[in-house]
């Protein structure tokens, strides 16, 4: 997606004096070719250069994967008292009785770390040495609409620009013939648009869906890029439009708003013959294939997209995030009745997953890409309504990185013995939003973007980066 | 100095070494290690809490003291230490309860603390504006109506203010617009559409014989239009953030389209704006003339409830503080141009602001309920309106009719209900097949169980293979889930087999998991099902296939046996259309069982409910309107501390921003909610703000700049009008005249600076903003008026469509836009936006946009080049363009005229007539290269422009 900031737009940053992008588009101003996604440094040098999320809607439970706990395993079945957040945000009551469900899988240790991983997830379990895992995520939102917004974009309620559109602000695009945030099937449900939107960030820092759930991520994904004519009327009828906006730019004088709108149509035209190459997998080889798990029934979609992301990140999208949900107000790892489901769902992505790991890593883009991977919130260690199903939990989850900035094989702070509230190192998904900045080499406290009358930035007034786990 | 040294002496006197010590060993060095990065001037001040220091201690932060000495249990530092309220600190990672325990006794024993206050480093932090200082600001000075100026070139009073401020630049406005540009510029400001190439003729015929009179007659024309209240309606649409559906779950908002067409009416009536403003703050609570006002004024009231608010919010305290926020924030933004939603967690840091008012508006508005709880969910309210055939009584009659009805239904189901029961044998096993029900069964052998749960088929009468039972043993360890597996969408109603009995538990818990969240319903076992001696109702719910579905039977607070035998999931239209309302006929069992008196009993339930639909389906409706209901209880606000729910402050009385209030402010009587004295103060003469913002909204939409180019923001962050004097002076004849738009609107497009050209090359580098207004800006055309003239241009353009924008849609996702209606009056779906609307910039409909943005990207070039409605819409204008008897030289004269107001030049001429001589003679082909001549035409830089 390519833009050619107006002269008001740039003058209307400039002149408020405060986003710290003013510099920045006084000077691209002068020098004339004002591109609001041209590629930027960042506030301090930096590993990662761009970033795959990798969002598993609903969420998984951590106690199941990533996150063992022996007692909890001793303790099955038992009642005990604990805080649960529906409860308490419903009637500001503490202490419910719940009966604890242990692990339904069982745990091994892999790699030199040691790590210990569920059996829901043995392929991602191999790279245990590659990632960073933080086990005393905690956020807010008990449902998932508020939660998911959270995680998106810093707030439950209010409009605000997700982490994608904060990233691409602050560090431009890579390849202006791709939109430079991308949202792989995104979900329509709990938030949906608002989770990949701008909000108040001028247009050109949304992300652009390509696929639906429950459809295939391919060029038709992307909006407004096929024309059924040939490509050569379409040129000659791009020649004809140029032709004409000449004749009727010699007329306004020169207007830079006018040539501005004649070199949209260049852009879109390259984008146009550039993005389907990217979603277009048949250059791959079969063991490429065969490694994501495409042409497998159960992993062939996620597959797909796990293979585009790489793809995307290799020419230079910034921000990728490759989602696995579905458009339910119960998204697919929702299992409040049917906890043994998540296997089944565990089973498309964990060999993706783990290709995609070992394709970047072999290409040398795990050098300075970071991978992000995590649900909403986690579940609670006991079972619903002690029923055979795990109840929402966002005081304590599992979220794990890979790549540029992190320390591989490292895990990072603790939930309470059982794995219902994070207390050791605790991290609140600001702080996570605050790390990931830094990793890109943005201060998640001077990235700003003054509207009506305030300066805005991801974290609002909170968030703290965690040290402790960077490289 | 000295006098600090006696107070420290006497301090250290009266403690002693082993406690001053204790400090020393055991709360210092954890206060230091832990505390300070975030409670003392060595890093940030969080919370307004300094711990360096016992007098910082014992004043606190913003919430209250943090210790009390000898009263630990007071203190609110160890509270926060135990991690046992909402306050964790610190705020990683919980201390070992030894040191926590150390607090405890420092606490108990007095908090011995020797540390010497010291003073910030720093200057302090800049202090938000008080409230008096604040009244200096230019746009809470009272509107003063200011001398004219004289000028020569001016056609009105506007011009002049216009004229005096370029003269001090030395400049010179730029000379009058060509009459074809003029006409399309006045075409598209009031009505969004373009002019043909009939009606640019005659204008530009009329006006070479009388400028003035062609100018005069056209605008009044197109003031009389009820295109102008589309237009304009749809801009304060912006500002009101009108939407019809929810982001979450993508609800749709079935009534909100009267709100849209009561804007546009207002606008199409010149409606005084002050009324315009009261209604939408208090509609109901004013006094109407006759029904037709009434349904007006309520319909009004939808501004407040437009939100897009977050109805899965759990915890309602919060739900409610934030929709009020919300609330505020628009009605702030659109009427006062203040960002009053600043002041939620602390003083406004900018404007004169204090926490203070934010909560005397909010309690206004916390007496307002605009969400009713609905299971884990909370939904909109709508409310009825009276009806415009004036058959109110006639309604109240049939509401009447329909409950007498119910409750007849009710009781003969009472008494079936107990005739069944009787008549089951019990020493004759029946077995109801699962196969022989209607809908989705599944039976207890079905269900996943936690706890042991025994298999009977003791009573003989059941589902399947028999029941479950938990044997009245382990209470609330045990569950059973019931997971259907359901075939589509849609509304369903659950009913519970169990076999009744004596010993059975009288309050079985069993929760249902709908998209309407959780829902509990007890059963009593004792007594007999309801439906055909075997099922009661759970109630009707909305299930989404891969949703939530599922129902757990609890043994959790039972007394006696909780028995489970299975749940049905039938859907509702099955239901209506009969047949299942008992296990079917077909099963011989249940047939030949059936005692008389209830086949009779039966018989006349069927005529009753036969009589409901027909009383349901044929009496007059009730018409509705989204709004919100008064609460029966007034009450004020209390502060909520950093915005806290769980942090309470003082009340305070219900109010308004008192920087903005001169003299009296109307007073809040205790039983009224205030919102009507919110809207007579917000439309007093003396209100600095509420007209000069609407002013400038006109201004705005006319222009395409406001005179306050932050029209939303009139506060010291925003930006200072351009012409104060010219806004102040049409300020008071906007009040004069009675707050109407028509009339202001008027003398803008009527005036001199309207009329200019929008090239003047000198000026232009002078003024590249033209904030003096010496030519008239070049603007983008908006996304409707592409769509629309593009339509207008094909000849597919619906007009008069007025009411209800969508039937049959249920979530707005995946909407499909198809309409070819004006824009205005397509659905505003949060989800669902058409292309056209998300590429040109349309307004973020879930917030205040006094403004939009203006992009060129290229998603809007690649929109033009390969959309389907464009190639779709390009085709439809190329046949009428062929179907023309006219050469071709001709028809690209007329398809210029048509698309972009004027006749080609000789170049352009030249270029498109080779561009089509290329396609050849052959119809086909023809057709095809007019068309995309055409759709180039749209994508070309002037179509996309107005001058």
């Amino acid at each position: 997606m390519t833009h050619s900031m107006t002269r008001r737009d740039a003058l209307k940053t400039a002149g408020c004096g405060f986003g710290w992008l003013a510099a920045a588009a006084m000077a691209a101003q002068r020098s004339s070719a004002a591109n609001p996604l041209a590629s930027r440094a960042p506030h301090f040098p930096a590993k990662a250069k761009r970033v795959i999320f990798l969002f598993m809607q609903g969420g998984v439970s951590h106690v199941d994967s990533f996150d063992r706990k022996p007692l909890l395993d001793r303790e099955n079945g038992k009642s005990m008292n604990f805080d649960d957040p529906r409860v308490l945000a419903q009637t500001g009551r503490r202490g419910s009785n719940q009966r604890l469900m242990k692990a339904l899988w069982n745990f091994r240790q892999y790699g030199e770390s040691g790590r210990w991983v569920s059996d829901l997830f043995p392929e991602i379990a191999k790279h245990s040495d590659d990632l960073c895992s933080i086990h005393s995520l905690h956020t807010e939102g008990v449902a998932h609409g508020p939660a998911t917004l959270f995680l998106h974009c810093g707030s439950t309620n209010f409009i605000r620009p997700s982490v994608g559109s904060w990233v691409l602000y602050g560090l431009g695009s890579e390849n202006e013939n791709l939109p430079g945030f991308v949202s792989l099937a995104p979900s329509t449900g709990n938030g949906g648009p608002r989770n990949y939107g701008n909000a108040f960030l001028p247009a050109v820092f949304q992300g652009t869906s390509v696929g639906k759930v429950g459809a295939a991520a391919d060029a038709a994904g992307i909006r407004d890029l096929r024309n059924p004519a040939p490509v050569a009327a379409q040129r000659r009828q791009l020649d004809l439009l140029q032709a004409m906006n000449a004749e009727q730019l010699k007329q306004a004088s020169g207007d830079p708003e006018f040539e501005a709108v004649i070199n949209s149509y260049e852009l879109a035209w390259r984008m146009q013959r550039n993005a389907p190459d990217i979603l277009d997998l048949a250059g791959e080889t079969a063991e490429t294939l065969r490694l994501y798990g495409i042409g497998n029934a159960a992993t062939d979609r996620f597959g797909r997209q796990c293979l585009i992301a790489r793809r995307m990140c290799e020419a230079g999208v910034r921000y990728i995030q490759v989602n696995h949900g579905d458009n339910s107000a119960n998204p697919v790892w929702d299992q409040h009745s049917n906890m043994p489901k998540h296997e089944e769902l565990a089973q498309s992505v964990d060999r993706p997953i783990a290709a995609l790991l070992a394709d970047l890593k072999r290409r040398g883009l795990l050098e300075d890409t970071l991978v992000w991977w995590g649900s909403e919130f986690g579940r609670t260690p006991y079972s619903q309504g002690n029923g055979t199903g795990r109840d929402h939990n966002p005081g304590g989850f599992t979220m794990w990185l890979a790549g540029a900035g992190v320390k591989p094989g490292f895990s990072y702070g603790a939930t309470d013995d059982f794995g219902f509230q994070a207390v050791e190192n605790k991290v609140h998904m600001h702080d996570m939003h605050a790390t990931l900045l830094h990793l890109m080499g943005l201060d998640h406290e001077k990235l700003t973007y003054r509207y009506a009358g305030r300066d805005f930035r991801l974290t609002d007034v909170h968030g703290h980066v965690v040290r402790e786990i960077l490289a | 100095m000295s006098s600090t040294v006696v107070a420290w002496c006497v301090f250290f006197s009266s403690a002693s070494v082993g406690d001053i010590d204790f400090f020393e060993k055991k709360i210092r060095p954890v206060l230091v290690e832990h505390c300070y990065s975030c409670h003392s001037p060595e890093g940030k001040i969080r919370g307004g809490l300094r711990v360096d220091s016992r007098a910082a201690l014992l004043e606190g932060g913003e919430t209250r003291a943090a210790i009390v000495p000898g009263d630990p249990a007071k203190s609110l530092l160890l509270e926060a230490l135990r991690s046992v309220g909402d306050l964790k600190m610190p705020p990683k990672q919980k201390l070992p309860d030894a040191v926590i325990a150390d607090f405890e006794r420092w606490i108990k024993q007095g908090a011995v603390d020797p540390r010497t206050p010291v003073a910030a480093k720093g200057k302090e932090k800049s202090k938000s504006p008080t409230v008096e200082e604040g009244r200096g600001f230019w746009a809470f000075q009272p509107v003063k109506r200011p001398e004219v100026p004289k000028a020569h070139w001016a056609k009105n009073d506007l011009d002049a203010f216009i004229l005096a401020q370029l003269e001090k630049k030395k400049l010179k406005p730029a000379p009058d617009a060509e009459p074809r540009v003029l006409i399309r510029r006045l075409y598209f400001d009031l009505i969004g559409l373009p002019p043909t190439p009939e009606e640019i003729d005659a204008f530009e015929k009329a006006a070479a014989k009388n400028q003035e009179e062609a100018i005069e007659a056209v605008v009044d024309r197109l003031l009389a239009s009820p295109r102008f209240g589309e237009r304009m309606g749809r801009r304060w649409l912006d500002v009101a953030r009108y939407a019809e559906s929810l982001t979450l779950r993508g609800f749709v908002l079935k009534e909100a389209w009267r709100y849209r067409d009561y804007v546009i009416d207002t606008f199409n009536k010149d409606v005084p704006l002050d009324r315009f403003v009261r209604e939408q703050l208090a509609g109901d609570l004013m006094s109407a003339d006759n029904p037709a006002d009434r349904r007006q004024q309520i319909v009004a009231t939808g501004f407040l409830a437009m939100g897009n608010n977050n109805l899965e919010e759990q915890d309602r305290k919060q739900l409610q503080m934030d929709l009020i926020d919300e609330q505020l924030d628009t009605l702030g933004k659109a009427f006062l141009g203040q960002t009053i939603s600043c002041a939620r967690c602390h003083d406004h840091k900018f404007d004169p602001i204090p926490t203070r008012d934010y909560y005397a508006l909010a309690g206004i508005l916390q007496n307002v309920r605009t969400l009713t709880p609905e299971g884990n969910l909370n939904k909109w309210i709508e409310v009825p309106i009276p009806s415009m055939t004036g058959n109110d009584e006639e309604i109240r009659k049939h509401e009447q009719a329909i409950a007498k009805l119910q409750a007849e239904i009710d009781s003969v189901k009472a008494l079936l209900a107990k005739a069944t029961a009787r008549s089951a044998d019990p020493k004759k096993p029946r077995v109801v097949s699962a196969d022989s029900l209607v809908g989705i069964v599944v039976d207890d052998s079905q269900a996943m169980k936690v706890g042991e749960w025994k298999h009977s088929t003791f009573s003989g009468f059941y589902v399947g293979s028999g029941y479950s039972h938990d044997d009245a043993k382990g209470q609330g360890e045990k569950t059973l889930t019931f997971q259907p597996k359901l075939p589509e969408s849609g509304m369903y109603e659950v009913r519970f087999a169990y076999s009744p009995g004596g010993n059975r538990a009288t309050e079985v818990e069993i929760t249902v998991f709908s998209e309407d969240g959780e829902t509990t319903v007890k059963v009593n076992e004792q007594q007999p099902p309801t439906i055909d001696g075997l099922f009661v109702s759970l109630g009707q719910f909305q299930f989404d296939k891969g949703g939530q579905s599922h129902v757990v039977v609890s043994n959790a607070n039972a007394k006696g046996h909780v028995i489970a035998d299975a749940v049905v999931y039938i859907p509702v239209e099955k239901l209506k259309a009969g047949g299942v309302a008992k296990a079917d006929k077909k099963t011989p069992e249940a047939k030949t069982t059936e005692p008389k008196s209830a086949t009779k009993g039966d018989t006349g339930l069927k005529s009753l409910e036969a009589a409901m639909k027909k009383l349901q389906t044929s009496g007059p409706r009730r018409e509705v309107a989204l709004s919100f209901h008064e609460e029966k209880k007034m009450a004020n606000a209390r502060i909520h501390i950093r915005g806290s729910i769980k942090n309470l402050g003082d009340e305070v009385p219900r109010g308004f921003l008192q920087v903005a209030t001169r003299g009296a402010a109307p007073k809040i009587p205790a039983d009224q909610s205030g919102r009507k004295q919110l809207a007579d103060w917000m439309t007093a003469p003396e209100n600095p703000l509420t007209a000069r913002v609407m002013v400038n909204r006109l201004w705005l939409w006319t222009f395409g700049e406001g005179l306050v180019r932050t029209p939303d923001n009139f506060g010291v962050t925003g930006e200072r009008p351009t012409h104060p004097a010219l806004l102040d002076y049409l300020t008071t004849r906007f009040v004069e005249d009675g707050w109407s738009a028509k009339k202001l609107i008027r003398t803008m497009v009527l005036s001199r600076t309207y009329r200019q050209a929008s090239a003047n090359p000198t000026v232009a580098t002078a003024d590249p903003e033209n904030r003096l207004w010496g030519r008239m800006s070049r603007r983008r055309l908006d996304a409707e008026s592409i769509r629309d003239a593009i339509l207008a241009v094909s000849g597919q353009l619906k007009l008069d469509t007025a009411g209800p924008s969508f039937t049959n849609v249920s979530a707005d996702y995946n909407y499909v836009h198809k309409d070819t209606c004006r824009s205005v009056y397509i659905p505003v779906f949060r989800n669902a936006l058409p292309d056209l609307f998300e590429a040109f910039d349309f307004a973020d409909p879930s917030m205040t946009v006094g403004k939009r943005n203006a992009s060129t990207v290229s998603p809007q070039a690649l929109f033009m080049m390969n959309n389907p409605f464009v190639l779709e819409q390009s085709k439809f204008a190329a046949k009428r363009m062929l179907a023309e008897k006219r050469d071709d030289a001709e028809r690209i004269a007329n398809a210029y005229r048509q698309t972009l107001g004027r006749t080609p030049s000789d170049a352009e001429r030249r270029i498109a007539l080779e561009y089509l001589a290329e396609a050849g003679n052959q119809p086909a082909l023809r057709e095809e290269a007019w068309s995309r001549f055409v759709q180039t035409l749209f994508a070309s830089i002037e179509f996309r422009f107005v001058n």
